[in-house]
C-alpha cells in the first residue's frame, strides 16, 4: 500500500562502494618493481651491515610523490 | 598567451568528445579565439562530431614531426569564424607522442590563440599523460555512474602526479563536468546525485549536463548540440562555456524534475 513511499536508493550503495573503492585505489600504491627493488636493496645494504627488514611504500601527497624506504636492522 | 586545457574522463565513452566540441564551439561564440587538438591518436573522432572529417588533410603528429606547417593543418570551423581543429593521426599510435614535442607543439598555439583545447584519450597510458602534461586546467567528464566515477579519480591522481604545473610547485586547476544526468532516477534515489559525485572526487564543478536523445542525432549530423538553442544539453553546454570564459552564470538545478503540476499531483497518487 505504501510502495510509493519506498524508494528504490541504490544511489546510497553506490556512493559507500565507491567511496571505499577509491579510498584503497588510492592507498594501494605501488610499482610493478617492488619486490625487485626490495631484494637489491637488501643485497647492497647487507655489504655494509646486516638486514632484518625492508619496508617500501609509494607515498603520495600533493604534488610531490616519494619512496619511503624502511630498513630495520639486525644486530 | 593562451589557457592550455585538457578534456580528460579516464574511462571512455562518457561524452569526451563531445564535450570537447561543444565547449569549443561555445568558447568561440563569446569572442574567444579557440583550437581544439584531437590527442586521442589513432582514434580520430573529434572531426566527426564536429563535421570537418572531409576537411582533414593533415594531422598533429606531423605537424609535430615537421612534416607539414602548423597552419597548414589547422582547419576552420565552418559554423564559427573563432574556431579552429587540428585532427588526430588516424594510422599511428600514441607511442608516438612525445613530451618535447608536444610542448614544442602547444607553445606555439599558446601565441595564437586564447583557449587551446585538448581531446584526451580514454584509459590513463601514455598518450593521456602525454596529454595532460602541460595543460593549464583539466576539465574531468564524468557519467553519474559507478565505473566512471572511480576511473576518473585515477585519472585526476595521474593528473596530479605528472602535471608540469605541478612539478614546478603550481597547481593544476580541475573542474568536473558531469555528463548524462537523467533527473527522474536521480530524485528516485536510482542515481547518484551531482554533491555526492563531488564529494567522492573532492573536486570543483564546472557545470551538469542532462541526458539528451539529441546529442546522437547532433553526432549523426557533425553538429554539436550547442548549436541547438532548445535543447536541453546544448544550453547546458552554454552555460559551462561561460563560466571557462569568466562569465558569473548561475548553476541551474537539472536534477531537481520540472514535471507540470498536473504530472505532479499524479505522482503523489501514484
Amino acid at each position: 500500500m505504501f510502495a510509493w513511499l519506498k524508494k528504490n536508493d541504490s544511489a546510497t550503495v553506490a556512493k559507500d562502494r565507491l567511496t571505499i573503492a577509491i579510498m584503497s585505489d588510492r592507498n594501494n600504491e605501488t610499482y610493478p618493481f617492488m619486490s625487485d627493488l626490495k631484494e637489491e636493496i637488501i643485497e647492497v645494504v647487507k655489504k655494509y651491515i646486516n638486514v632484518k627488514a625492508i619496508d617500501i611504500k609509494k607515498e603520495r601527497e600533493g604534488g610531490f610523490e616519494a619512496l619511503s624506504i624502511d630498513i630495520q636492522l639486525d644486530r | 598567451m593562451g589557457i592550455v586545457i585538457a578534456v580528460i574522463s579516464g574511462k571512455g565513452g562518457v561524452g569526451k568528445t563531445t564535450a570537447t566540441a561543444n565547449l569549443g564551439l561555445g568558447i568561440a561564440t563569446n569572442d574567444e579565439k579557440v583550437i581544439l587538438v584531437d590527442f586521442d591518436i589513432g582514434q580520430r573522432n573529434l572531426d566527426m562530431i564536429l563535421g570537418l572529417e572531409n576537411r582533414v588533410v593533415y594531422d598533429m603528429v606531423q605537424v609535430m614531426d615537421a612534416e607539414v606547417g602548423v597552419n597548414q593543418a589547422i582547419i576552420k570551423s565552418k559554423v564559427n569564424d573563432n574556431l579552429h581543429f587540428l585532427a588526430a593521426s588516424q594510422t599511428k599510435d600514441k607511442t608516438v607522442l612525445s613530451s618535447q614535442k608536444v610542448k614544442h607543439l602547444l607553445d606555439a598555439l599558446k601565441e595564437e590563440y586564447d583557449y587551446i583545447i585538448l581531446d584526451a584519450p580514454a584509459g590513463i597510458e601514455s598518450g593521456y599523460e602525454h596529454t595532460i602534461e602541460f595543460a593549464d586546467a583539466a576539465i574531468i567528464v564524468v557519467n553519474p555512474e559507478v565505473s566512471s566515477i572511480r576511473d576518473a579519480d585515477r585519472a585526476i591522481g595521474i593528473l596530479d602526479s605528472k602535471s608540469q604545473k605541478v612539478k614546478e610547485g603550481g597547481d593544476v586547476h580541475k573542474y568536473l563536468v558531469i555528463n548524462r544526468i537523467v533527473p527522474e532516477m536521480v530524485q528516485n534515489g536510482e542515481m547518484l546525485n551531482s554533491q555526492d559525485i563531488l564529494e567522492i572526487l573532492n573536486i570543483k564543478l564546472l557545470g551538469k549536463i542532462p541526458e539528451d536523445k539529441g546529442v546522437i542525432d547532433a553526432s549523426n549530423q557533425g553538429k554539436p548540440i550547442i548549436l541547438d538553442e532548445k535543447s536541453i544539453a546544448g544550453q547546458a553546454y552554454k552555460r559551462i562555456s561561460g563560466r571557462i570564459c569568466g562569465k558569473k552564470i548561475d548553476f541551474v538545478d537539472i536534477e531537481a524534475v520540472n514535471k507540470g503540476l498536473l504530472k505532479k499531483f499524479a505522482g503523489i497518487f501514484k
